[in-house]
């Protein structure tokens, strides 16, 4: 037997699992082989230092080993809910918190518009705004004529010296009434008016010849039938 | 063995030992799979050691190890349910281990390292040298001192061969159970055993040759014995 062969029945040998058929083997090796048998003793010594200085855990071990499990079970736990809370919210949840900022952004909004509101001001010939005062602010909705914003029918702006009624919401955003571009518009929108009104008056007669035209053949066909 | 509740002994670490002593560790697994957390305790108690053994002589690092050690415990007591007795509980105790170690030694081994502008010699290369300062075996060597030697040497041995020497050495895993730790053949256990068993006994062979050291060996293997017996007899009064 070589000196391999039997250092690898040494180790088995140590730990008890060496086939009966080789320990002889084993033995009449050793007997010859001072090597291998001081390899068994070093093998064995060491074996003998392992155990001997098996480390010793610090006597608070058990105790930090609670507060860790404890911990450990409380992170458990709480990933738990965690996971509850996340399947429950729906794929949706984005959408109603979109929907919730947008109604409270649009309700602050709205609170600004109403409470600073359009400024009411005296129409200037030079079309130039005059500096205001904070006293010159009117409230939207006051009783009486002070309030800006009244039902449709009293709702008049002055432009030129005419009177008109406001129709187009557009106006409504930018009108001041001393504005060049707003009476502009406002000569525009007329003249677009009088070609609307022209045309309409050129469609009237067309449809009323038609008419007259269709009751006459039509009178003519039931003489024919009449004659025959 | 399955003790129930009534049975069940509220009072010292020794009561309870001595109540649970004849259970098997696959039964206060069960145990507490049903939740009686003393089971719990009476496993702590019996691995504790063995695990910290086991441990450090992997990471040489005794802080590591201890959390290491109290990860693992952790892990059995969080994931007691899902042991199933078709291994024995050590096997799944001290798989759990290995892989927290094996974990554990890559994150260090991914981790920059420095170089030194004054290489020094290969350490694995090096036997442990009983009369440097750490192993001043001439004055009264202490059996910290030594383990640590011994430690140091067990570190030098590659990571492969290292894991099933040490549960054959220091946790007794026979063969079977090191395989299934591992998930190695049964003749490659055998094998990196044997080589590993070659490796420490180079690298601790200066100290078994010292006289002073074997000498010490001997009063730690005897005060060893007299604990044992001690620890028995309180058993026995607390009875």
């Amino acid at each position: 037997m070589r000196c391999n062969k039997a250092r690898d029945y040494i180790s088995q040998e140590l730990d008890a699992v060496l086939p009966p058929a080789a320990t002889g083997k084993l033995r009449d090796h050793l007997d010859a082989c001072d090597e291998c048998r001081s390899y068994r003793e070093d093998l064995a010594l060491g074996q003998r230092l392992i155990a001997a200085t098996e480390p010793q855990l610090p006597d608070n071990f058990e105790w930090k080993l609670q507060l860790k499990l404890n911990q450990a079970l409380q992170d458990a736990a709480g990933q738990t809910s965690y996971r509850w809370h996340e399947e429950r919210g729906d794929r949706w949840a984005w959408l109603r918190n979109f929907g919730a900022a947008t109604a409270v952004g649009l309700a602050a909004v709205l609170a600004l518009a109403m409470f600073f509101g359009p400024l009411e001001q005296a129409p200037t010939p030079t079309g130039s705004r005059p500096a205001v005062a904070a006293s010159d602010r009117r409230p939207l909705f006051q009783p009486g004529a002070g309030g800006l914003y009244r039902p449709a029918a009293q709702r008049m702006v002055s432009a030129g010296g005419e009177t008109m009624g406001r129709t187009s919401g557009l106006l409504d955003r930018s009108w001041s009434g001393t504005n060049t571009g707003d009476l502009r518009m406002i000569q525009r929108l007329r003249a677009e008016n009088q070609q609307l009104k022209a045309i309409l008056l050129q469609y009237q007669r067309n449809t009323e010849m038609m008419r007259t035209r269709l009751d006459t053949s039509a009178a003519e066909a039931l003489d024919l039938q009449h004659d025959q | 063995m399955n003790p129930s509740r009534d049975e069940f002994v509220q009072g010292s670490p020794s009561a309870r030992r001595a109540f649970y002593a004849d259970v098997r560790d696959e039964d206060l697994i069960v145990l507490v799979q049903e939740g009686q957390k003393k089971a719990y305790d009476e496993l702590v108690a019996r691995y504790k050691g063995r695990l910290f053994a086991f441990i450090l002589r992997m990471v040489k690092d005794p802080t590591l190890a201890e959390e290491l050690t109290q990860e693992t415990l952790i892990r059995v007591y969080i994931h007691a349910a899902k042991y199933r007795e078709i291994a024995k509980f050590s096997t799944w105790v001290f798989t759990i281990a290995t892989n927290l170690v094996r974990n554990k030694m890559r994150q260090r081994s991914r981790r920059p390292y420095t170089l030194s502008l004054n290489p020094a010699p290969d350490e694995d290369e090096m036997p442990v040298d009983p009369a440097d300062t750490r192993a001043d075996t001439t004055a009264q060597v202490e059996r910290a001192e030594l383990g640590e030697l011994i430690n140091e040497a067990t570190a030098r041995i590659p990571e492969k061969y290292r894991i099933p020497f040490l549960l054959r050495e220091v946790d007794q895993l026979s063969y079977e159970e090191i395989q299934q730790v591992t998930g190695l053949k049964l003749g490659t256990v055998r094998s990196r055993i044997n080589r590993a068993r070659n490796r420490f006994r180079q690298l601790i062979k200066p100290m078994l040759r010292n006289e002073t050291l074997l000498a010490e060996l001997e009063q730690i293997e005897m005060r060893a014995v007299r604990e044992k017996e001690l620890g028995q007899d309180d058993n026995q009064d607390d009875n």
